[in-house]
């Protein structure tokens, strides 16, 4: 059920062209709701959700993913603004499908590694265009907690997928996702 | 939205998306998980040529005919090795994804847009898949064989249209 709401959350998104306050919606809960609505941000962290789901990873790679968030919105905070952090988050969701559909067991120590390059690029693709550094703070705040939570529910709905069918659909969901990837990918880059 | 009505509104990609699905379920595991995951991916190749202005000659033909040729296989009951069935969509793939890219909007909401359609791409595959189990059942053979026949039917349409 998560799966579907995520895909859901996917297809119904906002554009990905800037980061304004999703919905109308400022603040805590604009930043809360920002991963929601942010499409490249939604692929990567379902992408990665499934995969630490399905490799039965544990709790090391959501802690690392929410670390390095931290780490990314903190830079973010000190006004670190990269460039081509959306089409590196479309990269990792990318190869998050990629993994997906592979299916082959993996180290825990590559899923530590990719939570922490999801984390820090969702962190350093989160900047609040709000007017006030009272509400920037509270977005990154809720935009912290609001990307963990996102991670922890797909990676909690993706390790119950135990039987054939489920691990299939999963498989064919990571596909898709890849899919749609690589296609923005190379339309951002033949702009 | 746009992105999901998409495949939905053209029946040359339809009819050939029910196919794969519905060849998929006709071969059997492990086919019935291998195409519908080879189509998107190799889909998105064909899309990326798309998108970078790559020419691809006869892309409305490749169409057709990819409807042409796998709704015979459903016909015949074809049942190739899995690595042919597999290069075969992926070669009608590249087809259906280079039509796709080069319509794909230069917009910001080209990930939603990329989404909605290859999701709607991924539910048309299910659809064939469910008709396709019905070849559980005798007469379940003879609906889905059908179905094939009417799919190669509607490529020969669009064969004649392009052609």
């Amino acid at each position: 059920m998560r799966l579907v709401l995520a895909i859901a959350l996917v297809l119904i998104a906002s554009p990905a062209y800037a980061h304004p306050p999703p919905i109308g919606i400022g603040g805590f809960w604009g930043g809360l709701l920002h991963p929601y609505f942010v499409t490249a941000h939604v692929a990567a962290i379902v992408a990665l959700g499934l995969l630490v789901g399905l490799q039965g990873w544990g709790r090391v790679t959501p802690i690392a993913f929410i670390l390095a968030l931290m780490a990314g919105l903190g830079l973010i905070w000190l006004a670190v603004v990269p460039r081509y952090v959306n089409e590196g988050l479309l990269v990792l969701a990318a190869v998050y499908g990629l993994l997906v559909v592979l299916a082959r067991p993996l180290p825990e120590p590559v899923g530590i590694a990719l939570g922490v390059l999801a984390g820090i690029a969702v962190g350093l693709d989160s900047p609040p265009e709000v007017l006030t550094v009272r509400e920037a703070n509270q977005m990154l705040i809720g935009t912290g907690l609001g990307a963990s939570l996102f991670l922890v529910l797909v990676i909690e709905g993706a390790s119950k997928l135990t039987k054939p069918w489920q691990r299939i659909g999963a498989r064919i969901a990571g596909s898709w996702i890849a899919a749609a990837a690589i296609l923005v990918l190379a339309l951002s880059f033949s702009r | 939205m746009g992105g999901l009505a998409h495949p939905v509104f053209g029946l040359d990609h339809v009819v050939a998306m029910v196919a794969v699905g519905l060849w998929g379920a006709f071969l059997g595991a492990p086919a019935i998980v291998v195409l519908p995951i080879v189509f998107p991916l190799v889909m998105a190749a064909g899309g990326v040529l798309g998108i970078l202005g790559v020419p691809l000659p006869g892309v409305e033909i490749g169409i057709a005919v990819s409807a042409v040729v796998l709704g015979l296989m459903v016909v015949f009951a074809v049942r190739p090795p899995l690595w042919i069935a597999a290069v075969l969509v992926g070669i009608f793939a590249i087809f259906h994804g280079h039509a796709h890219g080069a319509e794909l909007p230069p917009g910001a909401d080209a990930l939603a847009y990329s989404a909605g359609f290859v999701f709607a791409t991924g539910l048309l595959h299910l659809a064939g898949i469910a008709i396709g189990l019905l070849t559980r059942w005798p007469a379940g053979q003879l609906i889905v064989r059908t179905a094939g026949g009417l799919i190669a039917c509607v490529g020969v349409v669009f064969l004649a249209r392009v052609g």
